[in-house]
């Protein structure tokens, strides 16, 4: 449903002006918040994992803080990062107003850092944990646990202010650590059924005419049972699709229910998948 | 509260800790479930860590709360069943005793009527400390009283439904998908290869070297001197094998293609090669095995790092693994059996591995198999046998 930012009970998540949300997963957002626990999310790519943080941090009316979590990254970085280069410079030409001989003006907040020294309760948004390896993401929680690290350079320990809203997607079909997941909420999203994807594309375009909606849903998933494509289309395409389709004014909605599909390349991205579904378009006129 | 239905999870093979547990009765003591809707959602997000137990979730929770929606009984349904328990505890004491927690001995001394204001006081006890708990009213099978038997419909009424119940969704079993436990389908595999890695520094200088910047500045005493090095990028080799030929791999073309298609995506330094039941003198380039040849002798000159996956069933006649003219291929005979040939890829190559779609369970009824797993350490080609296998591809630096 597509509500208005709106606050229930304070400090309760139900929803975003972007996001439609089920209210099985507002209850889990809930939870998770009253609990205090991070909340993990897996799902096919474009079921809105990561949507579901902006949405929360509109609806909540609170700062998000992403962390992009990538292969080669190391804890500390997402922790922060003493910026060594910068002091040997400043200590070199000493045109800055830093002071060098405080190593703490050199300290960077990663996002993490960022999150817990945050004045106000933030949503820290932890995207794509299963890039990282798996002794990451175990320190990270420990991290994340105990809600404060230390900076060695300086010993100064890093406690957060207010315990932030976190929110960890991963994409992996294979299962994180034990103690990783034993220390988060966990929710898988579903791909969207139809009614449901309808209301998604309704949120993006408030104005699409009802029979383009209906048949443009329709041969979506339609499209997205043709067999032998790598990556199928996903929420994402779709709204670019509708997007494309509202943008011709040659189109007409009749035009999909007869098989006609224009602009396959918006939903199919790989040149392999593109001529798949070309094909399969042409021949069983789907 | 509901230690029941935690320990069914447990049984059934969920892996469910008692301090995910723990935090579910924190949740309850906060309030924040007032439905058995909010239970059936907040319970599976606690404790169920995993889409794929999902589908078994749901099926405990259908069965364990079927007709036990979280009501407060009322005092007259509240005096029925303790009349039904009065029946119950008439039929079989011991019985009835053992369920509760009472001493049998206490309450044979009491009057019928002594004995339904007994029980109310223990159903009120139950109510207001469990919020309508259902331990054990209203469930069937798990107790000896319930709504089967003496109150039908019993603590069904009302609640809080949407559209439908949370039995009901359970019912639905929408993740039945998502519970199956057997091999590879799709899009699973880059997660396992991603592990395969082998970094070297390689491309352009880039990329600061802090400490021999330092090092560098102090011996110019002070003037700054940066240092850069080639960032790590992955220079992996990799040989993938497959076994193309055959009904017996039909089953398999998908998975394996699938794993093929990744592999490409993933690794810079890819050769592909195919062959059919077992390697003999020749790989092939080309999947239809006729026009590129790849002679095994030549294997010795390639790289030794090379990591190696071999694609197959390994099933065959032994015949064909073991005789000095085994191939069903006459051209491929030329006095060598199979097996030295496979030895001979096994030395020149120590980082190489066997997937076998063929599920382990099935290993030991096939005599080839025995055979190549004493050559080839052999992994199933499923995700964790692919991880295992990539793990063993990595270890022995």
């Amino acid at each position: 449903m597509p509500s208005k930012p709106a606050l229930r009970e304070g400090t309760a998540f139900t929803g975003s002006t972007k996001y439609v949300l089920d209210s099985e997963l507002a209850q889990i957002v809930n939870v998770s918040m009253a609990l205090e626990m991070p909340l993990l999310l897996k799902g096919e790519p474009g079921t809105g994992k990561t949507m579901l943080a902006h949405a929360i941090a509109e609806a909540l009316g609170m700062q998000l803080i992403v962390l992009n979590v990538k292969s080669s990254m190391k804890l500390v970085e997402s922790l922060y990062q003493y910026d060594t280069l910068t002091r040997l410079n400043d200590s070199r030409f000493g045109d800055s107003t830093r002071d060098v001989s405080n190593i703490e003006d050199y300290i960077k907040m990663g996002k993490i850092g960022q999150a817990f020294a945050a004045d106000e309760r933030v949503v820290l948004l932890i995207d794509e944990i299963d890039k990282a390896d798996t002794d990451f993401q175990d320190d990270m929680l420990d991290v994340l646990d105990q809600m404060e690290f230390d900076i060695i350079e300086i010993d100064k320990r890093i406690r957060a202010r207010n315990r932030p809203v976190i929110v960890i997607t991963s994409n992996a079909k294979k299962d994180l650590s034990d103690p990783f997941l034993g220390r988060c909420n966990f929710h898988h999203i579903a791909f969207p059924d139809e009614e449901m994807m309808g209301r998604i594309v309704r949120v993006h375009f408030p104005d699409v005419a009802q029979d383009l909606l209906d048949s443009a849903v329709d041969a979506f998933y339609r499209l997205r049972e043709i067999r032998g494509v790598e990556k199928k289309p996903a929420t994402r395409e779709l709204i670019n699709w509708v997007r494309a389709l509202r943008a011709d004014p040659d189109f007409k909605p009749k035009k999909l229910q007869k098989g006609e599909i224009p602009y396959l390349g918006v939903l199919f991205k790989k040149s392999p998948d593109y001529a798949v579904a070309q094909n399969s378009v042409r021949r069983f006129r789907i | 509260m509901f230690i029941e239905f935690f320990f069914t999870l447990k049984r059934l093979g969920i892996p469910v800790t008692p301090t995910a547990f723990l935090k579910l009765q924190q949740a309850l003591s906060m309030g924040l479930i007032r439905t058995i809707d909010d239970f059936y959602t907040a319970a599976r997000a606690i404790l169920v860590k995993s889409e794929r137990w999902f589908d078994l979730y749901d099926q405990v929770f259908a069965h364990h709360f079927e007709g036990a929606e979280l009501q407060e009984p009322s005092e007259r349904e509240l005096e029925e069943i303790a009349r039904a328990m009065l029946e119950e505890w008439l039929k079989s004491p011991e019985e009835l005793a053992r369920a509760l927690g009472m001493d049998e001995e206490e309450l044979a001394g009491m009057s019928p009527e002594e004995l339904i204001d007994y029980f109310l006081e223990r159903l009120k006890d139950q109510t207001e400390a469990h919020h309508g708990g259902n331990r054990w009213i209203g469930t069937r099978g798990t107790s000896p009283v319930g709504h089967s038997g003496y109150h039908p419909g019993g603590m069904r009424v009302g609640g809080v439904s949407r559209n439908k119940s949370a039995v009901k969704v359970a019912m639905d079993r929408r993740y039945r998908d998502y519970s199956q436990e057997g091999p590879l389908t799709q899009a699973q595999i880059g997660e396992a290869l991603k592990r395969l890695r082998n970094m070297v520094p390689a491309g352009p200088m880039d990329q600061i070297n802090v400490d021999k910047t330092i090092y560098e500045t102090m011996r110019n005493a002070g003037e700054i001197e940066i240092v850069f090095d080639r960032s790590l990028k992955d220079r992996l080799k990799v040989i993938l094998a497959i076994d193309n030929g055959g009904w017996s791999m039909d089953p398999y073309i998908e998975v394996v293609q699938t794993l093929f298609n990744y592999a490409r995506a993933q690794f810079k330094d890819l050769r592909t090669f195919f062959f059919h039941n077992t390697i003999y003198d020749v790989l092939w380039e080309d999947p239809p095995r006729r026009s590129k040849p790849f002679r095994v002798s030549e294997m010795p000159r390639l790289d030794p790092e090379t990591r190696v996956v071999i694609v197959g069933d390994a099933s065959m006649a032994p015949y064909e693994l073991m005789a000095t003219d085994g191939s069903i291929h006459y051209e491929e005979r030329s006095g060598r059996p199979s097996y030295e040939r496979l030895q001979l890829i096994a030395e020149t190559f120590p980082h190489a591995v066997w997937l076998n779609p063929k599920m382990p369970d099935e290993w030991r009824y096939t005599r080839t198999i025995q055979i190549i797993q004493e050559i080839f350490p052999m992994f199933e080609l499923t995700l964790d046998g692919l991880e295992a296998a990539v793990t063993h591809m990595m270890s022995r630096n």
